[in-house]
């Protein structure tokens, strides 16, 4: 469903010149799956979500989501999407149902079954009773499930979710969590980043540590526990990412 | 482009603004309270305001015995003024001068110096009085001034007399009547204004006392003044009012334009860049160009209701007020219609121009800075054409907005007609540029660096150390902007340190100067100092066997045409009276000098010089937009714009656009140095076919005659003739596999994957992958 070759990606920069956030990474998603990217903050997981959502354009390498390329093809990319991302925000001067039905009719859905799937929705994640509340006057847990609402009322077979969980509460992050197991259920492909470990344990089928644009690691649970020989994917995490910035340490001094 | 997702978009944001308060007050509210407030304002202080009279300090002026009279009951005579009323503007404060009754003063280094020193101790009295404010002007009059003009008019009286007795009559009247002086600071406006007003008190004050002197003369007042001439208005009272609006509704009516277009674009771009929304909208299946369409309805419809609130405010407020005013009626209604329709592609202009400015900018903050600069180039174009010395004609209706304030005035003074043959061109024009800024705000979309900036410490040296750190093997777009602004700067600053040339010799230094400073210096510092590949920027490179004679053969087969929209060009914008001795001046020397001279230093010289620059530099930057047309565009707009003078302007712009696709095409700077050397060749040749050489060669007259201002002018058959061989070479020149930069290629890639169904993953990899541009 979601295939990522040699993804790169390098933004200018004063300091450093280019900057590289992606250094040719690869991974698989398939449908029915929860694949997760996990990474420290500056990994280059937002970048790679940004590239497969198509709101950023990669230097080289590739990726497709459902067969479709994200550079040339970017318009039926969308179409096969929905997006969250960690810097999700709502329109603070629409209500929950406004904006749910905004997105839906951007992606084409009829008037009146639009209706009928945002009732739904709406009674499915428990958020009528933010229906007719402002953005601006919302709770983060409110706008965290309209932002949901608004990612999945098109029905895509693809959903991507960055940092969903980010400053919720607990009982919030929870029936979110609850809500991206349903969707997997239904047989979507999901692509969930974190650097919440229990999170990844709990939720993931698939994980890929990234760290500084470098995908250490990918598999299963149970491949990468193997692969490594460490059980707690906490320590594992550890582990990786130290012997990472001790190689590129060794390598720097060598130059 | 899907219209359903256009007006979706637009929906929403025009329901967001109107849930806005800010909005609301600066759209709505502001425009419907602000002109009452300020009419009632201005009835409120009117009961304050009152003229104070101007004080005029008078030395030696209260008693000068002089009919007719200058000072009456201590004040100007009122029968001096236009109206008795305005005798109260000017209030006389006297003062006897030192001299009164002493012979005149003596001129400096005669025996009588310390009389002129007194004359020249009263004047610094009088001078610093009125630097220091205490009067707003002063009146001086020589202490022997009635004595002479007394003896000036019995002169007149004696010759009379003579001439009566048939007496002989010395020729010149002596002695001569002193001057009076006034002192005034123009550096104050109250005494500017005072000084006017004395100075056409005295000149009446004189006239009389000439009417006077005729009459003593024994001559009719008639002598000097056979008539008087008459003046009929012939405008209605409704066009007299018309020229009033005609000054005031346009400029407000696109200013208000302009800043209902500005916030709503800062709070639909910078806004959602600030609440994070854009991401969201980014992913969804609106395109770029969806997205840019449906906010630019938004903010054209909150520009045209600002605008529109503001007129109908203004006119109530008008009708109240203003209308009692002397000389102020209603606006006529056609130019009220005149004004609703003209509005509509201000709003779209203005529109445009704010949202890709508001792209900009990270934040609702820095967005309102952005403002002022718009506002600082606008006023100009809005306000100048309200000035009475500009005129709507061909040239300032191709200025955009400008253009369009002309044919408003024209509506609002009732030129109906001439408003409407001028307003396809400024349409045109409007259109143009409307298109322009929409496809500028639809690449700033497309800008992942507008997009996602976010705030970094800008350091001079990190940035000049990045530019030589990080350069590519061709110049980027931003590098060719930066060598397109440095040719224009040198050529304006050079142009004045070089007087016409009076020589042949000044002339060649003078050309081969600019050609080196303009194009060569910037062109060659800025290759060498931000690219790795001097050869590939600069297409040195050889092109296929036929490019060159094909460029040549091309520049032969277009020439007629050339000349012909030469000649059109000249009969549109004649050259202006200030400019045309400079212009003969310089063709005089053409035209004495030696042939082979002309062409190395006309057509070899730019022909590198300025190809290196245009078709080198700035043409290889701009191709990384990804659009080869954009980028032959507009290294040709700079080419033309380099040309300095309107009429050479035009032309080269098309005949850059000939060249940069030459450029592009053959991948090599040489055919387009070829194509402007031979250009520049026939065109100098041109200019030396004199009518002897048809006599010489009557077969000549088949193919060309004789021009007006000398050369010669081609016929018909061999203008279209040339054209159709000119579209032929063309022709061959586009079936060359061109060289494409990776931004065009990946731009093509996507505009086939936009239109399939399937993956392109291929043809995606073979073009490789541009990032931000």
């Amino acid at each position: 469903m979601i295939h990522v070759h040699e993804l790169t990606k390098h933004y200018p920069d004063l300091r450093r010149g280019q900057f590289e956030a992606l250094k040719g990474i690869s991974f698989h998603a398939r449908p029915g799956q929860i694949f997760g990217l996990l990474g420290p903050n500056g990994a280059g997981k937002t970048t790679a979500l940004r590239i497969l959502s198509t709101v950023l354009r990669p230097s080289g390498g590739s990726a497709t989501v459902n067969g479709f390329d994200v550079v040339t093809q970017s318009t039926q990319v969308r179409r096969q999407i929905g997006y969250m991302s960690a810097s999700t925000a709502v329109y603070d001067r629409m209500t929950g149902w406004e904006m749910v039905e905004y997105f839906g009719r951007l992606h084409g859905i009829p008037r009146k079954e639009l209706s009928e799937r945002m009732e739904s929705l709406f009674e499915r994640l428990k958020m009528n009773d933010t229906r007719d509340v402002l953005g601006a006057k919302m709770s983060t847990g409110m706008k965290q499930k309209v932002s949901v609402a608004r990612a999945v009322v098109h029905d895509p077979p693809v959903l991507i979710f960055d940092e969903a969980t980010s400053g919720l509460d607990v009982l919030v992050a929870r029936a979110l969590l609850e809500t991206v197991a349903e969707l997997r259920d239904h047989g979507k492909c999901i692509v969930y980043s974190t650097h919440i470990m229990r999170e990844a344990e709990k939720l993931c089928d698939r994980i890929a540590i990234l760290h500084r644009g470098t995908v250490l690691t990918e598999g299963t649970l149970e491949e990468v526990r193997e692969r490594h020989g460490q059980h707690d994917l906490e320590e594992l995490f550890f582990q990786l990412i130290s012997q990472h910035d001790q190689q590129s340490l060794e390598h720097f001094l060598s130059r | 482009m899907k219209l359903a997702n256009v007006k979706l978009i637009f929906t929403r944001e025009v329901r967001d603004q109107l849930r806005d308060r800010r909005t609301l007050f600066v759209i709505a509210v502001l425009p419907l309270l602000l002109y009452p407030l300020l009419g009632m304002s201005l009835f409120q202080i009117s009961q304050f305001m009152h003229v104070r009279p101007a004080r005029v300090l008078v030395v030696g002026g209260r008693d000068l015995g002089i009919s007719p009279a200058l000072i009456e009951e201590e004040r100007f005579a009122a029968s001096l003024f236009s109206h008795p009323k305005e005798a109260e503007r000017l209030k006389p404060f006297f003062q006897a001068s030192q001299h009164v009754g002493q012979p005149p003063p003596a001129v400096a280094g005669d025996p009588a110096q310390p009389r002129a020193a007194v004359l020249q101790e009263e004047w610094d009295e009088a001078r610093s009085l009125v630097q220091a404010g205490a009067y707003e002007a002063a009146l001086y009059f020589p202490s022997d001034f009635s004595a002479r003009l007394e003896e000036f008019r019995e002169a007149i009286i004696l010759r009379r007399e003579a001439f009566a007795a048939g007496k002989a009559v010395d020729g010149a009247f002596s002695p001569d009547v002193p001057q009076p002086k006034i002192f005034y600071n123009s550096g104050n406006e109250k005494s500017l204004i005072a000084s006017v007003r004395l100075t056409e008190v005295l000149r009446r004050w004189t006239q009389r006392i000439g009417d006077e002197n005729l009459k003593a003369g024994g001559f009719s007042v008639r002598t000097a003044r056979p008539f008087t001439v008459d003046t009929d208005d012939v405008a209605s009272r409704k066009s007299r009012e018309g020229v009033k609006w005609s000054c005031i509704l346009p400029v407000l009516l696109l200013l208000w334009a302009l800043t209902g277009a500005f916030y709503p674009a800062v709070d639909l771009c910078a806004g959602e860049k600030e609440r994070g929304t854009l991401e969201t909208l980014l992913s969804s299946p609106a395109g770029r160009g969806e997205i840019v369409l449906g906010k630019l309805l938004t903010i054209m419809l909150f520009s045209i209701i600002t605008a529109v609130l503001n007129l109908v405010s203004i006119g109530a407020t008008g009708w109240i007020v203003l209308s009692r005013l002397p000389g102020f009626g209603l606006p006529p209604p056609v130019a009220l219609v005149s004004l609703a329709i003209a509005l509509l592609p201000m709003a779209a202009l203005f529109s445009a121009l704010c949202l890709a400015l508001a792209a900009l900018a990270r934040s609702t903050r820095e967005g309102q800075y952005y403002l002022m600069p718009l506002l600082l180039l606008t006023m100009p174009l809005v306000v100048l054409p309200m000035s009475p010395g500009v005129e709507l004609n061909l040239g300032n209706s191709l200025i955009p907005v400008t253009g369009v304030a002309l044919i408003l005035r024209s509506m609002l003074e009732g030129e109906y007609w001439r408003a409407l043959q001028f307003a396809p061109v400024v349409a045109a024009v409007t259109l143009a540029v409307c298109l322009m800024s929409i496809r500028w705000a639809v690449d700033q979309f497309n800008r992942e660096s507008v997009l996602f900036r976010e705030s970094e410490r800008f350091d001079v040296g990190l940035w000049l150390r990045h530019l030589l750190r990080d350069r590519r093997p061709t110049p980027t777009v931003g590098a060719a902007v930066c060598c397109c602004v440095l040719v224009l700067l040198i050529y304006f600053y050079l142009g004045s340190f070089f007087d016409v040339p009076k020589s042949f010799g000044g002339f060649a230094r003078t050309l081969i100067i600019t050609q080196i400073a303009v194009f060569i210096v910037p062109t060659l510092l800025l290759t060498f100092l931000l690219t790795t590949s001097p050869r590939q920027t600069l297409l040195l490179k050889w092109p296929s066997w036929f490019a060159i004679p094909a460029a040549a053969l091309l520049a032969v087969a277009l020439h007629p045409a050339v000349h012909l929209l030469q000649l059109l060009v000249q009969r549109l914008y004649p050259v202006s009276e200030n400019l045309r001795p400079s212009l003969e001046q310089i063709q005089g020397l053409i035209n004495q000098s030696n042939f082979w001279s002309l062409v190395l230093l006309i057509a070899v010289v730019p022909a590198v010089c300025e190809e290196l620059a245009c078709r080198g530099f700035i043409l290889s930057g701009f191709r990384h937009l990804g659009h080869k047309w954009r980028a032959i565009i507009y290294s040709s707009l700079l080419f033309g714009l380099a040309h300095g003078i309107l009429q050479q302007s035009l032309l080269a712009s098309l005949i850059g656009v000939v060249i940069a696709y030459i450029a592009v095409q053959s991948g090599s700077i040489l055919p387009g140095m070829v194509f402007h050397a031979v250009h520049n060749t026939l065109a100098i040749a041109n200019t030396r076919i004199t009518p002897e050489v048809f006599d010489q060669w009557p077969i000549a007259k088949a193919f060309a005659t004789p021009g007006d201002g000398g050369g010669c002018t081609f016929t018909w058959p061999v203008v279209v003739g040339g054209t159709l061989v000119g579209l032929l070479l063309l022709s061959l020149f586009a079936r060359i596999p061109c060289p494409k930069s990776p931004e065009e290629s990946l731009e093509e890639a996507i505009e086939r994957g936009q239109h399939a169904d399937k993956p392109l993953e291929a043809e995606k990899a073979a073009c490789g992958l541009a990032t931000d541009r």
